[in-house]
């Protein structure tokens, strides 16, 4: 049997063995780390020995190049640390069949989705990535319940759509076969295609106006699922697929480009003003994941080599330092039972390992030097400033919805470091006596924190040179060629020089200051404060709220104005109500009807 | 093939015997009522396997045709009427199983059984007559005791939603009535063979287009399209749950798809017209049916209403008229059947374990009833169209066909209501089987082993009905059936030869 069956079947059929009812809880946890640690390795094993195929019936139904292999790669990574963090996590779940058989499931049918070759088996793995999608999210609980119908309901319902982009392809093209595929926008059939499986592509990775499940679906449901799903295995797939149609299967022009261009930067800004007006962890690291999600299909929109690739990198950049962001939140929440600003502060010193990993993640998303976000952004960047040489001025606004966007994430990341990291801890977490989390917490944060530093600083010699310079290789983009190397950020000597700076001030400060440190309580203006008065991070940013049009907007959009599952099923269940009644129940009025129908019948049948 | 006869005879004799059976001892009742619907599966795979796809003809009493011209009754078998037995007898069997737990909630099960039994009786005869008088006949067998069995629980709803069904049922079957005697008063034949070929001689002439249009009405009342629809969201929610799992999953189709294809693609000819009229009434009823839907909040209510949009995508698809759409509308056609029926079951298990079928008094139930929950999961799925399950495969080849037909509209509006069906399956599994545990449900238990057991054999078919679409399982169901329809007016060669 082909290799590639191996990577989706063995996961599946040890998913299935989970489902086994049974109460031992070592039994499903060894089955899913031999599943997920199979899965890495055969991933790893494919990525070396590439290029593969399968096919039957007369097509290649799977098959894996250099993109497909190195998302695959990635996905196994990332479902082997999940499951890793989940054994600690996740022990006293209520649903331990259900968690570990669909964290097995959603590998295999991840895998099948990157590899599949053929539109139709694509769409059955995407399709089925919903479902456990929404078997997970329940494992929340009572309360994960309506964040799960939402996200099916907007995910399976943007597969619907995807089903009709689909079928109008075959009709265009006459094959469901990806790498058959080259369609142009000679039709309205065509832009309809593009867009549908846009809407789809959209809806997985959470970019504007398909993101609202995610912060519902990150507060409710257990965290190992958030950290695996919306922050990593979704976006991979939502933009593994975007890449697929915008440098594969559709061949872009200006004004589709445009259109993704103007859908990044929105999303870019909007979510994270989003983020800055959260109050919980988790809400605000959503928010946070799909403001940079922006960022990945500004670079695609570009239509550039430099683009595709920054928009690549972003991708990988995201998934580790979203990842090891959750994580922190799940031991946060492990050790305090809350994951809200109003019940966290001062845990910095309480839980150091938990703090340096978040700091490194939370530097990283921010785009400071010399860690990997910064490196993303900075490539990203420079493919919006290259986007100059084609024509137009509007690359300026590109930019700084790039550039503005990555402020305001790090102002959002200021306010969660205060909240939950420094600052005063609550009289309950002092009296708890909280502590650091245990080994199976910290090993898979502490290490994707060092890969976040890794990526930074040997950003070019490593993962740009290794995987994704092959990839944009392979898909030639409209503008290619060697990129001038100018454009690079030297990434080591810049650590150097931030090395240096960092000991130096280090120096200074020991030198000057060490002695002289004065410590004392917050000043008051001489009034009496209760005991348990401290400074939380709730209030950070709120005159935002009193901003004239600003303010309105942000009001409107907690009163969930601009959520299209929200509109669209109040207008079903409005359209519902009106033919409600006409349905009275009056035998009269049922005779009406058919008698109306027979006398169509008929005028059709015998008019003539 | 005289084994076509067991499939009337025996249901019907096993009607007549059950009363005096059930006089002995309560419990034989359900074995007899078992024996009966496992015997005639068993029948109907033997038949299916044995005919493999060709036409089988029966002439009641060795009355053979003279020179290819019918004198007596006969049953004919061909792959469509194969597809059609199959899967009444496996929801039969499946139904007959779930009822001896349940129906131990109503009083008397000897009459339950011997009114489900000629219910089946008449579905059997239906799909097997090869002519047009014993199809009414055994519509109206099926239509009495499903009158009868709605009007099961003897209680207000129960009455009332059995009255209406009786006066619009009837109303259906004064049309379908009036059509028969046009008809056999222009054609001077009621064989639908026969028939077939005298229209094909004589055209359609305005008599035999104005029985049509009465045949139209009459099935598609019993089919439920919209705007004949009005009755079946009374009825079948009212009936007990195996009897709405009978309602919704079979006898619509055998008594209103079923008829119509029967009439307008093998004895009328299917005419350009008549596509369009099958196609708008299909999309009509698929997005009504389905807003309808959304909006209540009576979990078998909602279920009812689903079966006209679904209905409509059976009739969208066989309405393309393309081999495809056809092959799509029957599939959808037997997997909803499936699902829909184990939907009405997991509805029945809900109200067995609480005693509500209102959604808003329901809440938490997966934890205690895993069975039901992870089945009417699966059936969600189904009928929601999402990947693997047997709904996604039949609603991919009817939106194939439609595009490929040239039908984009229709495509648009198939996917439309297919998302809206997913958001209110969505809402029932919250509702229901999520959302916080009431307090009154704290003592609440999964129904018992039979039922389960019926169940779970519904949702592992709806996992792997989509099996049937490859390419050797195909072509001895699927394929066959579809042929019947896509091939028209050969029906009339392949019933009598020649």
């Amino acid at each position: 049997m082909n290799p590639l069956l191996y990577v989706i079947a063995v996961p599946f059929i040890l998913g299935v063995l989970c489902f086994i009812p049974g109460k031992v809880r070592y039994i499903r946890e060894a089955i899913t780390f031999l599943g997920t640690a199979f899965g890495f390795t055969l991933s790893l094993l494919i990525f070396l020995d590439m290029p593969m195929e399968w096919s039957r019936f007369g097509s290649v139904l799977l098959k894996v190049d250099h993109l497909s292999g190195f998302t695959l790669l990635a996905a196994g990574f990332f479902t082997l640390f999940i499951a890793l963090y989940s054994f600690r996590y996740m022990k006293d779940t209520l649903y331990p069949a259900r968690y570990y058989g669909c964290i097995l499931w959603t590998f295999a049918a991840t895998a099948g989705a990157l590899m599949a070759n053929h539109l139709l088996l694509l769409l059955v793995f995407w399709g089925f990535l919903g479902i456990t999608l929404y078997l997970l999210v329940l494992t929340g609980g009572d309360a994960a319940a309506p964040a799960a119908r939402k996200s099916l309901a907007v995910i399976g319902g943007t597969d619907a759509l995807m089903l009709l982009g689909i079928i109008l392809i075959y009709q265009l093209s006459s094959t469901f076969q990806i790498d058959g595929i080259s369609l142009h926008f000679n039709s309205l059939a065509a832009y309809t295609a593009f867009f549908t499986l846009l809407l789809g592509a959209f809806a997985k990775a959470g970019v504007m106006p398909m993101h609202t499940w995610i912060p519902d679906v990150s507060e409710h449901a257990p965290i190992p699922v958030t950290a695996f799903l919306p922050a990593s295995l979704d976006k991979l797939l939502g933009i593994y697929l975007m890449i697929r149609m915008c440098f594969g299967m559709f061949a872009m022009n200006a004004s589709v480009n445009l259109v993704l261009l103007i859908v990044g930067s929105i999303t870019i800004l909007a979510s994270v003003s989003m983020a800055l007006m959260q109050n919980d962890f988790r809400r605000l690291l959503a928010y946070c994941a799909i403001s940079q999600v922006g960022y990945m299909v500004l670079g695609i929109g570009t239509g550039l080599a430099l683009g595709l690739m920054a928009a690549l990198f972003h991708m990988i950049n995201h998934m580790l330092y979203k990842t090891c962001l959750f994580f922190t939140a799940g031991s946060v929440k492990q050790q305090t039972g809350s994951n809200s600003f109003a019940d966290l502060g001062g845990l910095g010193r309480l839980m150091p390992w938990t703090f340096v990993s978040f700091l490194i993640a939370a530097f990283a998303v921010s785009g400071i030097p010399p860690l990997n976000g910064f490196v993303s952004k900075w490539m990203i960047y420079q493919s919006l400033l290259k986007l100059k040489d084609t024509g137009g001025s509007l690359w300026v606004i590109w930019l700084f919805a790039a550039m503005f966007g990555s402020g305001l994430t790090l102002a959002s990341f200021m306010k969660l470091t205060h909240a939950v990291f420094l600052g005063t801890s609550p009289v309950k977490i002092v009296k708890a006596k909280i502590g650091e989390s245990g080994f199976l917490i910290i090993f898979p944060m502490a290490f994707i924190a060092v890969l976040c530093v890794l990526f930074g600083i040997f950003a070019f010699s490593g993962p740009i040179t290794l995987f994704l310079q092959p990839i944009t290789a392979m898909l030639k983009p409209t503008i290619s060629g060697v990129l001038p190397m100018p454009l690079y950020w030297s990434a080591g000597t810049a650590t150097l020089l931030i090395l240096a700076g960092l000991i130096i001030g280090f120096l200074i400060y020991l030198a000057g200051n060490l002695k002289n440190v004065r410590e004392a309580d917050s000043f008051t203006g001489g009034e009496e404060l209760p005991v348990d008065t401290r400074v939380s991070g709730i209030g950070f940013y709120d005159t935002v709220r009193d901003l004239p049009v600003l303010g309105t907007l942000f009001k409107r959009a907690e009163a969930k104005w601009f959520d299209l599952y929200e509109l669209g099923s109040n207008f079903a269940y409005s359209v519902g109500g009106l033919l409600k009644k006409a349905h009275t129940g009056l035998l009269n009025l049922y005779l009406l009807y058919i008698l109306l129908g027979l006398i169509i019948f008929l005028i059709l049948l015998m008019g003539r | 093939m005289s084994l076509l006869l067991y499939f009337i005879i025996v249901p019907l004799g096993g009607a007549f015997l059950l009363p005096i059976i059930s006089r002995l001892r309560e419990s034989l009742s359900d074995w007899v009522g078992n024996a009966i619907t496992a015997l005639l599966l068993y029948c109907s795979v033997y038949g299916v396997i044995t005919a493999s796809g060709k036409t089988v003809t029966y002439f009641v009493g060795g009355w053979r045709p003279i020179a290819d011209i019918p004198v007596g009754i006969n049953l004919v078998m061909d792959g469509l009427s194969g597809l059609m037995l199959l899967i009444v007898n496996i929801v039969a069997l499946l139904v007959t199983l779930y009822s001896v737990n349940y129906m131990a909630r109503y009083t008397d099960k000897g009459k339950y059984y011997t009114l489900f039994l000629l219910m089946v009786a008449g579905l059997n005869g239906v799909i097997l007559s090869g002519d047009l008088f014993n199809l009414f006949v055994f519509l109206e067998i099926t239509a009495i005791a499903s009158y009868a069995l709605v009007a099961f629980g003897i209680e207000d709803e129960e009455l009332e939603a059995s009255f209406k069904y009786q006066v619009l049922g009837g109303t259906a079957s004064a049309l379908i009535l009036l059509g028969i005697a046009v008809f056999y008063q222009t054609t001077g034949t009621l064989n639908l063979a026969d028939a077939s070929r005298v229209i094909a001689g004589i055209g359609h002439t305005p008599t035999v287009l104005f029985a049509g249009v009465l045949f139209m009405a009459g099935f598609c009342l019993k089919a439920a399209l919209i705007p004949f629809h009005a009755w079946l969201p009374d009825a079948h929610p009212a009936a007990p749950a195996p009897i709405s799992a009978m309602l919704s999953g079979v006898v619509i189709k055998v008594l209103g798809v079923y008829p119509l294809c029967r009439l307008f693609f093998n004895v009328y000819g299917i005419t350009p017209l008549i596509q369009d009229i099958f196609m708008v009434l299909g999309v009509v009823s698929i997005i009504l049916g389905v807003f309808l839907a959304l909006s209540q909040w009576d979990f078998k209510r909602l279920l009812a209403y689903h079966s006209i949009s679904q209905i409509g995508y059976v009739v969208l698809g066989i309405g393309l008229g393309t081999p495809l759409g056809i092959l799509g509308g029957l599939f959808h056609l037997i997997n909803h059947s499936v699902f829909k029926s184990l939907l009405f079951l997991n509805a029945g298990s809900v109200v067995y374990a609480t005693d509500t079928r209102e959604l808003k008094e329901l809440g938490g139930l997966q934890r205690k009833m895993p069975v039901t929950g992870a089945t009417s999961q699966v059936a969600s799925f189904s009928i929601a169209g999402l990947p693997p399950f047997n709904g996604f495969w039949s609603k991919l080849i009817i939106i194939v066909a439609c595009v490929q037909a040239g039908q984009m509209l229709f495509a648009v509006l198939a996917v439309i209501g297919s998302i809206l069906t997913l958001l209110s399956f969505l809402k029932v599994q919250r509702y229901v089987f999520f959302d916080a545990l009431k307090e009154k449900w704290k003592n609440v238990r999964e129904v018992p082993f039979l039922m389960c057991v019926s169940m779970i054999v519904f949702a592992l078919l709806c996992i792997g009905m989509g099996l049937l679409l490859l390419p050797q399982i195909s072509a001895v169901t699927l394929k066959p059936a579809a042929d019947v329809l896509y091939t028209g007016l050969e029906y009339a060669t392949k019933v009598l030869g020649g």
